[in-house]
């Protein structure tokens, strides 16, 4: 019976949060108080040139732009309360299980709740493009949408001439955490004309075996973790230690929003560094 | 039966009448109504209670009937639940470690939860009703195990072990998981109060009632119990069936707990303790007695989660707080030279 519950969590594990949807209230006339759930969507808001319209963001925000902004909690557990007080004619979210009963008390209680999945590129897309059509700034939020599109088109092009690199991109060395497919980061790879080695993992961000990181015999290995903790003894385990090594600069990788765009250009250059600019 | 319940309660208990009864359960209700106000009154939005009241459909009045006012109640019932449970189970298994989780219920409502988390399942408050369903299983495991034999140490043992096993499969659930799912997973495990609605306390208000009315009619039979089964059996307790109410009720009221809150520990522990250096062991006066401060003691510290969370940037789950708060309690009851059993 284990084995069942086990394989289950597994299959489980790349749940669809649900789609784009608005909850609560619409918001009455220009949106001029909005709040952010996560760091990715501060990112579109601030992308709009709406910054100055944030009134509070996640505990996980580091921008220097949203530095003095009140602090609304986590993914999470972000507190109704606090979200409340600040008066948002709209707060932007990421739906998930872990949230949803504190989102949808929000939107019960009066605040505009625009859930916006950010899980693959066209969730990206969706959300650039819901995200400018609800502050007033759809034109900002196609351009948005549109630069990130042309980017693949233009990135797939330069990549479709050249042999496929097999990479494993690492979230985490201890434990050992990759991109795994169905998520934006596999689209990536894959339109920077390389093949993601952990395409055959459970889900986008899997809990990966070392030894079938070594077994998959990667050409490259990106390294996106925020630790160096356990990295240097997985660099000298065969397999590994033959691969090159490159370090995934700053986080454009791994928040899915605007910098999306530049991550991929960023990782046509590893992946491909003979191409040039 | 005087007599016996006398012989029972140290130099400082209480003796049982129904006066003095009702005098102690009424200041311990003033207590928790206490609790309640404060808990209303604190929190990151600034509430004027008194507008709130006027005009319930102001902002100040949907934040106080809309959260504050839900989330209390829910503290109370869960604390309730938790230490009335725990001072019963501390009599009957005749041991002072038991504490509300002991059976296998905590195991069964943690495994349930995280399966359902970890499937990703959002419809119906599915976490909840996991929780309640592997909870209400893992009871009915226990007690088929300890049928067998009727010492009351074969329930318990049970559970401990049963705790291990979904200890165990819980955290290989966990390695499996995701990193957003395991964060979601550990805030469940430590349990907190969240934002049920009306309907939801209300269902769990009638299965508290039911059950801690259960506890409180045993209650008498119990103190009998905790002298042994041979003795309760002498002085006509019908043994088994006593025991096998008291496991129920309590089973079935943490069960119901913790769908709702998650596993908030040490309120079954401390609360029951604590009362009983004040009113000494008779489980008439301690069982409502313990709900009533188990319900003031959550409400409280689920309000002093609120208060810390300009601190931390949220609100640590409440069963941190009464961990933090009731291990250092405990070590100071055991310290004061009196045996807390």
């Amino acid at each position: 019976m284990i084995p069942a519950l086990l394989s289950l969590v597994l299959l489980g594990a790349g749940a669809d949060p649900g789609p784009l949807r608005m909850l609560g209230p619409a918001p009455e006339g220009e949106v001029r108080r909005v709040v952010t759930l996560t760091p990715s969507l501060t990112d579109v808001v601030l992308a709009l040139g709406a910054g100055d319209r944030l009134v509070g963001v996640s505990r996980f925000d580091e921008r220097a732009e949203v530095k003095q902004l009140p602090r609304v909690g986590g993914f999470v557990d972000p507190s109704v309360e606090a979200v409340l007080a600040l008066h948002p004619e709209l707060v932007l979210a990421e739906p998930g299980p872990g949230n949803r009963q504190a989102v949808e008390r929000m939107a019960e209680l009066g605040a505009p709740v625009l859930l916006l999945p950010l899980g693959t590129v066209s969730d990206v897309l969706a959300a650039e493009r819901a995200a400018g059509k609800a502050l007033g700034r759809a034109r900002e939020g196609e351009a948005l949408a549109r630069e990130l599109e042309a980017t693949r088109v233009r990135i797939r092009e330069r990549s479709r001439s050249r042999q496929p690199v097999r990479v494993l991109l690492v979230y985490g060395f201890d434990p050992l955490v990759v991109a795994g497919p169905g998520g934006f980061a596999d689209e990536l790879l894959s339109d920077a004309g390389a093949l993601n080695v952990a395409a055959d993992a459970a889900s986008p961000y899997p809990v990966y075996s070392v030894e079938r990181a070594l077994r998959s015999r990667p050409e490259l290995i990106l390294d996106a973790a925020m630790t160096p903790g356990g990295r240097d003894r997985l660099r000298e385990l065969p397999g590994l230690a033959e691969a090159r090594w490159a370090s995934v600069p700053g986080q454009a990788l791994l928040h899915p929003g605007p910098a999306l765009g530049r991550g991929l250009e960023q990782l046509f250059a590893l992946v491909h560094p003979e191409a040039g600019r | 039966m005087t007599s016996v319940a006398g012989s029972l309660g140290t130099a400082s208990a209480v003796r049982f009448t129904p006066g003095r009864a009702t005098l102690v359960l009424g200041g311990l209700l003033v207590l928790l109504l206490l609790a309640f106000v404060a808990s209303l009154a604190l929190g990151e939005y600034p509430v004027q209670l008194a507008r709130a009241f006027a005009e319930p459909g102001s902002p100040d009045g949907r934040v106080l009937f809309g959260l504050r006012i839900p989330r209390a109640v829910l503290g109370a019932l869960v604390g309730a639940s938790l230490a009335a449970s725990g001072s019963a189970l501390q009599a009957l298994l005749r041991n002072p470690l038991a504490d509300s989780f002991v059976l296998g219920v905590s195991g069964g409502a943690a495994l349930g939860a995280t399966l359902a988390l970890a499937l990703g399942l959002q419809a119906l408050a599915a976490p909840s009703v996991f929780a309640f369903v592997g909870a209400v299983a893992a009871m009915a495991l226990v007690l088929a195990a300890g049928r067998a034999r009727s010492s009351p140490y074969a329930a318990l043992l049970t559970g401990v072990v049963f705790n291990a096993f979904a200890a165990a499969i819980i955290t290989c659930i966990k390695t499996l998981l995701t990193p957003d799912r395991l964060g979601e997973v550990l805030y469940w495990l430590a349990g907190s109060l969240g934002y049920e609605r009306p309907r939801t306390l209300i269902l769990g208000g009638v299965l508290q009632l039911v059950a801690l009315g259960l506890l409180w009619a045993a209650s008498a039979r119990l103190n009998l119990l905790s002298l042994g089964d041979d003795e309760a059996a002498s002085l006509g307790v019908p043994v088994r069936r006593t025991r096998a109410i008291v496991l129920v009720a309590t089973s079935l009221s943490v069960a119901g707990a913790v769908a709702l809150a998650g596993l908030i520990g040490f309120v079954g522990l401390i609360v029951p303790h604590l009362l009983r250096l004040w009113l000494g062991p008779d489980q008439r006066l301690l069982v409502p007695a313990s709900a009533l401060g188990g319900a003031a003691f959550l409400v409280l510290a689920d309000a002093a989660t609120r208060v810390l969370f300009p601190v931390f940037h949220s609100e640590p789950p409440v069963g941190v707080v009464t961990a933090v708060l009731g291990g250092p309690l405990f070590v100071w009851l055991l310290n004061r030279g009196e045996h807390p059993a």
